[in-house]
């Protein structure tokens, strides 16, 4: 996947990725969620996931509910490393603004 | 129950696409790739749309196989020997990568659409010739001289048609630092219809503007933009009643040059629907639109 020196290749869709991440630094996302915020296809998103958490950009940790008493699973939630946080920052400052608009 | 038995049967044909694809994983990512996945497939509300994502986590599996380094998968090795396309998408022989073998089947596909395309348009090439067309002219035909309608007349009632009088309220421009200022209609030039003895009526019309109570820049300054040192002006137009509300939603006439910034001035603008003040025509608050700019600056 990814590469521990925290190199990623940047795609579009990786960008689409990290920008929602930046506009909520501190919260951590659900694939789903990032999904339902970027319209991101499965296919393309879990590995970019997996990529930015194998280069450190990301770390994941299950959600800490009792599934039960939810009734639904668990899920896998994302946030932004600092690390990714200031990696990401540099990436976007370095585009010319509204790349992604 | 029908409908029931076939929403359990869609069920099934997700959990096990899903299933295979996490077992087509890495063998340290399998598990939780399934757990993941299920999770996540459960927050799809329609059934075409769980399909999509059970099929986009088979093809999310070959790309992570194609990309996970295989120090770290020796399970996927052995397990791929079996697997033809990955196989050889794994060993990475030369032009037979993944994405070189997915070039190559694109590749192969618009080929044969394309011989396809050709000879269906070779046998239907003599139907498709158009006959031989020549021009004649053509005498112009008179328009038909329609009568005047008679005087719409039922059972002795007679139904005047009255002139309908529109009421078009005046377009103010405003900018948003720029003074208030007073505007005076000029008298119009003499028009033999209307009576000399018409009075003419200076009306005094003051620009509306966001007033008291209008919420702060600041608030709507996007977090992203600050954190990217993002700056702009953007101008938005609003139309409001006599109260200062809204009556349709802000657009952007003039735009910052960022899509950030202008989004959040037309939040601003939404915002503020309550404060704005209405635009006066001799001292009276009237409906009316009008531009204003909106300035993003950060504080040095």
């Amino acid at each position: 996947m990814g590469k521990k020196d925290g190199n990623v290749r940047m795609s579009l869709q990786t960008l689409r990725v990290l920008e929602v991440f930046l506009e909520n630094p501190t919260e951590r996302f659900a694939g789903a969620e990032v999904h339902q915020r970027c319209g991101i296809a499965s296919g393309t998103l879990y590995p970019i996931l997996l990529r930015l958490e194998s280069a450190g950009w990301f770390t994941s940790q299950w959600e800490s509910i009792d599934p039960s008493s939810l009734g639904r699973p668990r899920r896998r939630l994302y946030r932004l490393t600092s690390a990714g946080l200031r990696r990401a920052s540099e990436v976007f400052a370095s585009f010319n603004r509204g790349v992604l608009a | 129950m029908s409908q029931r038995n076939e929403r359990l049967r869609q069920s099934d044909v997700i959990h096990w696409l899903i299933h295979h694809a996490a077992h087509r994983a890495p063998e340290s990512l399998s598990s939780r790739l399934e757990e993941e996945w299920l999770a996540d497939v459960e927050s799809r509300s329609s059934a075409w749309s769980r399909l999509r994502f059970a099929l986009g986590c088979c093809w999310a599996t070959m790309v992570i196989v194609s990309e996970y380094p295989r120090s770290r998968v020796p399970a996927a090795s052995s397990a791929a020997a079996a697997r033809g396309f990955i196989t050889l998408a794994d060993r990475n022989f030369g032009y037979f990568s993944l994405r070189s073998g997915t070039l190559f089947l694109i590749a192969g596909l618009h080929a044969v659409l394309f011989y396809v395309l050709i000879t269906t348009l070779s046998h239907t090439h003599g139907l498709a010739t158009p006959p031989n067309l020549q021009n004649y002219p053509v005498n112009p035909v008179a328009p038909e001289k329609v009568p005047p309608p008679p005087a719409m007349e039922m059972k002795g009632w007679t139904i005047d048609v009255q002139k309908l009088v529109v009421d078009v309220p005046p377009k103010i421009d405003v900018e948003d630092d720029a003074p208030r200022q007073v505007v005076e209609k000029s008298p119009e030039p003499y028009s033999p219809s209307l009576p000399p003895e018409t009075p003419i009526h200076v009306v005094q019309q003051v620009g509306g503007g966001p007033g008291a109570g209008f919420p702060e820049t600041a608030d709507f300054y996007p977090s992203l933009s600050i954190h990217l040192g993002e700056e702009g002006i953007s101008t938005v137009r609003v139309c409001v009643d006599a109260k200062g509300r809204l009556t349709s939603e802000p657009t952007t006439v003039k735009g910052s040059g960022n899509a950030r910034l202008d989004e959040g001035a037309l939040k601003l603008a939404r915002a503020g629907s309550g404060h704005y003040r209405a635009t006066t025509e001799d001292g009276q608050p009237v409906n009316s639109c009008y531009a204003f700019g909106v300035r993003f600056q950060l504080k040095k």
